[in-house]
């Protein structure tokens, strides 16, 4: 166990690479999910689910090897996952309305007809 | 030590939890019940490894930083799953078989919201808009 | 809301005083004058600042323990084999009436056990939750309402 020493050893080195194993674990679950997940909103929520994954990971590290900034990775990675799973998600919603007829279509056409009148 | 202590077990349980959470996304039945598992337990364990950062380095700095962390993770959190089960649900959502109820079905909200979203789609297509309405 | 500004001054007053601006100095100086408010209640009068924070941290409590709870049944659901629950969406209707009130409960229900916020009708006044495990639907509603809402109410108004 070379990592277990590189990580200084001890008690915080065995529990960092026990920590760093399970987050491994669960980054397979995700990336799995993201392969075979049905729809593109599957998709987005395993996308989600391996950014917070991620930002776990940064902070195992930081306690791994003793080094405080790579918090604030973990930080601005957080900002921008959260900001990209809802971009994402509006895409989804939007994309998917776009491709296949409407739910309730009689409404949707009376609105659209609506909408045409308006103008 | 004790501060040592603390941190691998705050630590493990995290990351045990995050895991369990990606398990939960593999092998729960629809999308909604998959977004419990990944949204809860997986908030509150990259919060406990958070915190594990926080208390380690034993320093306000860091502490402080882990902190605004965890409550921008809390924050955000639920607005990223509310975003996309909205999605999910005006679009092409399944529900599990097993489902006993859904009141927002037989809502009115839906189907002015799917109208809107279809007019503004509509009106973004603009010439086109009439070959998009069969 | 002054009395809130006032005990950030208090704060800062002895920040400057002890000469440290630590977060921890920072913090301690809040307490101090928040208790200095307390005691001087007569001179102003009383005020709902006191009830307020109070109830702020009531409210932090009881989602933190709220969130642990719900973190356990998901994993409990999870690791189990044979799948409990009993999904469905239900439609609660809300008292709570401005943005941020409606933000801070519907944040707060999806990180509670078995619920998660998925549609607010166009008026703002029905809040559609998916549910894990409903044996009576009035029940999580009654849940919902008196859990959170409430408390998020206590604080807000």
């Amino acid at each position: 166990m070379s990592l277990v020493e590189a990580f200084g050893g001890g008690l915080i080195g065995w529990a960092s690479m026990f920590s760093l194993l399970l987050l491994l674990i669960g980054l397979a679950f995700g990336l799995i999910r993201l392969t075979i997940g049905p729809t593109l909103a599957d998709r987005v929520v395993a996308l989600d689910f391996i950014t917070v994954l991620a930002v776990s990971f940064i902070a195992v590290l930081a306690v791994a090897t003793g080094e405080p900034a790579i918090l604030d990775v973990a930080i601005a990675l957080a900002l921008v996952g959260f900001l990209g799973t809802v971009a994402f998600a509006r895409y989804a919603e939007r994309r998917s309305l776009q491709a296949k007829a409407p739910l309730h279509s009689k409404d949707v056409q009376d609105k659209l007809q609506e909408n045409k009148d308006d103008r | 030590m004790i501060v040592d202590i603390i941190t691998a077990i705050l630590m493990v349980i995290g990351s045990a939890l995050v895991c369990i959470a990606g398990l939960g996304l593999l092998r729960m039945p629809d999308l909604i019940i998959r977004m419990h598992a990944s949204t809860k337990a997986g908030t509150l364990g990259a919060g406990l490894v958070l915190a594990a950062v926080g208390i380690h380095f034993v320093d306000v700095a860091v502490a402080s930083r882990a902190v605004a962390a965890i409550l921008f993770l809390l924050l955000t959190a639920p607005v990223a799953a509310h975003m996309i089960g909205r999605a999910a649900y005006r679009t092409d959502l399944k529900l599990w078989e097993r489902n006993i109820m859904d009141e927002l079905r037989e809502s009115e909200t839906l189907r002015r919201r799917e109208a809107e979203v279809q007019a503004q789609n509509a009106r973004d297509a603009g010439s086109t808009s009439s070959s998009s309405a069969p | 809301m002054t009395l809130f500004m006032l005990n950030l001054m208090l704060a800062l007053g002895w920040a400057v005083v002890t000469g440290g601006y630590s977060l921890g100095n920072l913090i301690f100086g809040f307490v101090i004058g928040y208790f200095a408010l307390w005691v001087s209640r007569p001179l102003y009068g009383s005020s709902a600042y006191f009830g307020r924070l109070v109830a702020g941290i009531r409210l932090a409590t009881f989602f933190l323990y709220d969130l642990v709870m719900s973190s356990i049944q998901v994993v409990w659901d999870v690791v189990t084999p044979s799948h409990k629950s009993r999904p469905g969406i239900i439609a609660v209707k809300l008292d709570a009436k401005t943005d941020l009130e409606i933000m801070l409960t519907a944040n707060l229900i999806s990180l509670t056990p078995g619920t998660l916020s998925l549609e607010l009708s166009d008026d703002k006044s029905i809040l559609y939750v998916h549910a894990m495990f409903i044996d009576d639907p009035d029940d999580i509603r009654r849940q919902v309402k008196e859990g959170m809402e409430r408390r998020v109410l206590e604080v807000l108004r």
